[in-house]
C-alpha cells in the first residue's frame, strides 16, 4: 500500500514537471522582464532582446596554468576592434586581457617598464583601446593616464595637467578614459564638474569639453533672491552633474552618460567642439525609465553609469538604479530594455560598465566582481539589423526584418513605422497609412495621407467634373423648359400653399 | 414642457445666434427663451466636445482615446455649467443685475451652440487634412469659440442690462466666485467626511464593545 502511494506521488510529480516545463515560455525563465514604452508612455512587454549566456568571475580564470584569483571591485571593461576584452581589475591593481568569449586570459598586466624602473598601477579604474591597439589606462590613484603599446611596453604617460582654468591644488584623478582616431584622449576626472578633460596627442591638456550647464528655473532664482545670506549658504549648491561613462564612435563623436535628477537626458553625443548633438525621439526623453514617480528606494530616475556605442547609430546605456540596459537608435527611439537587479544569472548588484563584443553585450558588475555575457536573441538581432539598414538608408530591405519583428512583437511601433515608410516609398499609400498609424508616426502618416488624397482626387476628377457639367446642363435645360411653359412644378397655378 | 420646446422657441434660438444683441434683450423682457433648450444645448456641447476628442483625425488629434469617457466629460461640462450660472447669478444679484438665474442659464446655454457647431465642423474637416493644413482646423475652432464667448458676453450684458465695462468686471468676479464656491464645496465635503467618519467609528466602537 505504502509503495503504491509512493509510486502515485512520483507519477504525479513527474506529470506536473512535464506540465510545467511545457507551459513555461522561454521569457519566463529569464530573471528580468524585457519591455518598451509605447507612444502613450505605457509599458509593453516584449520578447527578450538579449539573454544571459554565462557569467565569468576571476576565480574561474587561469593564466599560464595558474588561477588569477577573484576580481576585486573591477570598474571598467572595454574591447578592441577584434573583440579582445580589457578589464580594469581596480582593487587588484591590474589589467586583465581576455579573448572575446572570455574563455581564456591572454595577459595579465600588473606593471610596465618606466624608463628602466618597474612601475605599477594604483586603482586603475578606466581602460580604453585606440584604433591602432594602444591601451589607455586611467591610473586613478597614481593620478595619471598610462598609455601602453600593444606589446605591453610604455608609450607615454599623461599626468599633471597644467592650465589656468584649473584651480590651484587641483588633484587629477582620472576615472574613465577614451581615445579618438587621432589619439586625442577624453578623460572623466573625479570632482571635475567643468566637463570632460581633453588631452592632445602629445599629452598636453587643451581644455574642457561638453560641459553640462546648470539650469536654474525662474522659481528657484526668485527664492534665492528672497533668501538671506545664511539661508543661501545652507541651501543646496547648483552643481552641474558629472559624467559617469564615456565611449566614442568611429567618426570621433563622444558618447557620455551622466546622472540626472529629472530623468530627461542621461546621455549626450558630443561633436568635436563639445556640443551635444544627440537626437531625441518623439517624447524628447533619453533618460531611461519613464514612470519614475514614487518615494521608495526603487523609484526615481534611472542612473546611467556607462554608455557604449554599438555601431550604426545604436547605443546602449547601463542603469545602476534598476540594473537595466536601455538601447536607443540614432533618432533617439528606445529600441528595447532588459536587465534587472538581483542575484540570479543575468541580473546585477552594482553594474558599472557595459561593452559591445561582436554584437553581443557584456556587463561588468563591481560587487559581484563578475562579467555577464548577454547573447543576442532572434528578436534583438532582427531589431538591430533593421535599425542598421535604416541607418544606411536602406529602408526597403529592412521591411522583411520588420515584418518578422511584428510576428514576435505585434505592438512594436518602430516595426510598424518601418513597414509603413516602405509602403510610402513604394507608393502603396493605403497600407502606408495603416501601418504608420499603428506606429504613431504622425508626420509620415500625414505625407502618406496627402498623396493618397491627391491620388483619389485625380482618379475621381473625371467622374466629378462630368457630373458637375451634367448637372449644370440639366439645370439650364430645365430652366428653359420651365420658362417656356413646357413643364410645371407644384400647384402654382391653382394658388395653393407653396 | 412642450411649450419649452415649441417651434417658436427653436426659431428664436436661431434668431438669437444670428442677432445676439436683440435676441438676448427680448429673452429677458418677453420670455422668448427656453431653459430646457439651453440645457439640451449644453448636453449637445458635451457630446460634441467628447466626439471631437475621440473622432478628430489622427493628424490633428493627440488625445489618448482610452482616456476619453463620455459620461465623465458630460458630467464635467454640466457641473461647470451649473457652477458658472450659479456664480454669475450670485455676483450679479449683488451688482444690480436684472437677470434671473433662468436668463443666465439661457444666455450661457445658447452661447454653446456655435462652439458645438464648430467642433463638429472641425472634426469633419480634419478627416481631409494633412499635417501642413492644420491651420484650417484651428481657425474653425478659434472663430467658433470666439463667437460663442462673444455671445455669452452679450447675453450676460443684455439680461442684466449692463454696460460692456461692467460686464467684463462681473465676468472677472464670476471667475473669483467660482473659485470660492469650489473651495467651499471641497471644504464642506472634507468636513462632512470627518463627521461621517466620527459617527462611523462610534458605530464600530459600540459594535465591538458589546
Amino acid at each position: 500500500m505504502r509503495l503504491n502511494i509512493c509510486k502515485r506521488i512520483a507519477a504525479l510529480t513527474m506529470a506536473l514537471g512535464v506540465l510545467f516545463t511545457s507551459v513555461t515560455a522561454q521569457a519566463e525563465t529569464l530573471p528580468y522582464e524585457s519591455y518598451n514604452y509605447t507612444y502613450w508612455e505605457d509599458i509593453v512587454y516584449t520578447p527578450a532582446p538579449y539573454e544571459p549566456d554565462y557569467v565569468v568571475a576571476g576565480r574561474d580564470l587561469e593564466f599560464n596554468g595558474e588561477p588569477i584569483g577573484a576580481f576585486n571591485s573591477p570598474q571598467d571593461i572595454c574591447s578592441d576592434s577584434e573583440g579582445t576584452l580589457y578589464l580594469a581589475d581596480t582593487g587588484n591593481n591590474r589589467i586583465i586581457v581576455m579573448d572575446s568569449k572570455m574563455n581564456g586570459v591572454l595577459n595579465v598586466i600588473t606593471g610596465f617598464d618606466n624608463a628602466g624602473a618597474e612601475d605599477s598601477f594604483k586603482q586603475p579604474s578606466g581602460v580604453a583601446v585606440s584604433e591602432s591597439g594602444e591601451l589607455y589606462i586611467a591610473d586613478s590613484q597614481n593620478r595619471r593616464i598610462v598609455v601602453l603599446f600593444p606589446d605591453g611596453t610604455l608609450d607615454r604617460i599623461v599626468d599633471n595637467p597644467q592650465a589656468e582654468v584649473l584651480e590651484d591644488g587641483f588633484v587629477f584623478v582620472p576615472l574613465k578614459v577614451t581615445v579618438d582616431y587621432a589619439n586625442r584622449i577624453y578623460c572623466i576626472a573625479q570632482n571635475m564638474f567643468e566637463g570632460i578633460m581633453v588631452f592632445e596627442t602629445n599629452g598636453e591638456f587643451t581644455g574642457f569639453f561638453g560641459t553640462i550647464n546648470v539650469e536654474i528655473t525662474l522659481w528657484e532664482r526668485f527664492w534665492r533672491k528672497l533668501a538671506t545670506r545664511a539661508q543661501r549658504a545652507k541651501s543646496q549648491l547648483f552643481i552641474p552633474t558629472e559624467f559617469t561613462g564615456i565611449d566614442i564612435d568611429p567618426d570621433g563623436f563622444v558618447y557620455a552618460s551622466n546622472i540626472t535628477s529629472d530623468g530627461v537626458q542621461g546621455v549626450r553625443r558630443l561633436n568635436p567642439r563639445g556640443q551635444d548633438v544627440i537626437q531625441k525621439g518623439t517624447n524628447e526623453n533619453l533618460g531611461g525609465d519613464l514612470n519614475i514617480d514614487g518615494s521608495t528606494d526603487y523609484s526615481g530616475p534611472s542612473q546611467f553609469v556607462d554608455v557604449v556605442y554599438r555601431g550604426n547609430g545604436i547605443y546602449s546605456c547601463l542603469d545602476r538604479k534598476r540594473g537595466r540596459i536601455f538601447t536607443y537608435d540614432h533618432e533617439g527611439n528606445l529600441l528595447y530594455i532588459f536587465g534587472g537587479l538581483g542575484t540570479q544569472t543575468g541580473t546585477f548588484r552594482l553594474p558599472v560598465a557595459i561593452e559591445n563584443v561582436n554584437g553581443d553585450i557584456v556587463v561588468l558588475d563591481a560587487t559581484n566582481a563578475s562579467v555577464t555575457y548577454f547573447k543576442e536573441t532572434e528578436y534583438g538581432r532582427l531589431i538591430n539589423q533593421a535599425v542598421s539598414l535604416r541607418y544606411d538608408g536602406d529602408e526597403a530591405q529592412a521591411v522583411a526584418l520588420w515584418q518578422r519583428v511584428l510576428t514576435l512583437d505585434e505592438n512594436n511601433e518602430l516595426a510598424n513605422t518601418g513597414i509603413g515608410k516602405a509602403y510610402l516609398t513604394a507608393g502603396d499609400y493605403e497600407n502606408a497609412m495603416k501601418y504608420l498609424k499603428l506606429g504613431m508616426a504622425r508626420d509620415y502618416y500625414s505625407v502618406a495621407y496627402k498623396r493618397y488624397r491627391n491620388n483619389a482626387l485625380t482618379e475621381s476628377a473625371n467622374v466629378v467634373f462630368t457630373v458637375i457639367i451634367a448637372v449644370i446642363v440639366l439645370i439650364i435645360v430645365l430652366r428653359k423648359l420651365l420658362k417656356n411653359g413646357y413643364i410645371r412644378i407644384g400647384k402654382r397655378k391653382e394658388g395653393g400653399n407653396a | 414642457m412642450l411649450k419649452a420646446f415649441s417651434k417658436e422657441k427653436w426659431q428664436y434660438l436661431m434668431y438669437t445666434v444670428s442677432h445676439p444683441m436683440d435676441g438676448y434683450y427680448w429673452i429677458r423682457r418677453q420670455e422668448r427663451g427656453s431653459v430646457p433648450i439651453a440645457i439640451l444645448l449644453v448636453i449637445v456641447f458635451g457630446i460634441c466636445f467628447t466626439s471631437n476628442r475621440l473622432l478628430a483625425s489622427f493628424v490633428v488629434n493627440d488625445v489618448d482615446p482610452r482616456g476619453v469617457n463620455l459620461a465623465f466629460e458630460l458630467l464635467g461640462v454640466l457641473l461647470f455649467y451649473l457652477l458658472l450660472c450659479v456664480s454669475n447669478w450670485s455676483v450679479t444679484s449683488l451688482m444690480n443685475g436684472e437677470g434671473r438665474l433662468k436668463d443666465i442659464a439661457i444666455a450661457i446655454g445658447y452661447g454653446t451652440l456655435p462652439v458645438s457647431f464648430g467642433l463638429v465642423l472641425a472634426t469633419l474637416v480634419s478627416q481631409f487634412l494633412a499635417d501642413d493644413e492644420q491651420a484650417f482646423y484651428t481657425i474653425i475652432l478659434i472663430i467658433t469659440i470666439a463667437y460663442g464667448l462673444i455671445m455669452v458676453m452679450i447675453g450676460i450684458m443684455q439680461v442684466h442690462n449692463y454696460t460692456l465695462g461692467k460686464t467684463l468686471i462681473t465676468l472677472f468676479l464670476t471667475f473669483v466666485a467660482m473659485l470660492i464656491i469650489v473651495f467651499i464645496v471641497l471644504l464642506l465635503t472634507n468636513l462632512l467626511g470627518r463627521v461621517f467618519n466620527f459617527f462611523a467609528s462610534i458605530y464600530t466602537e459600540i459594535i465591538f464593545r458589546t
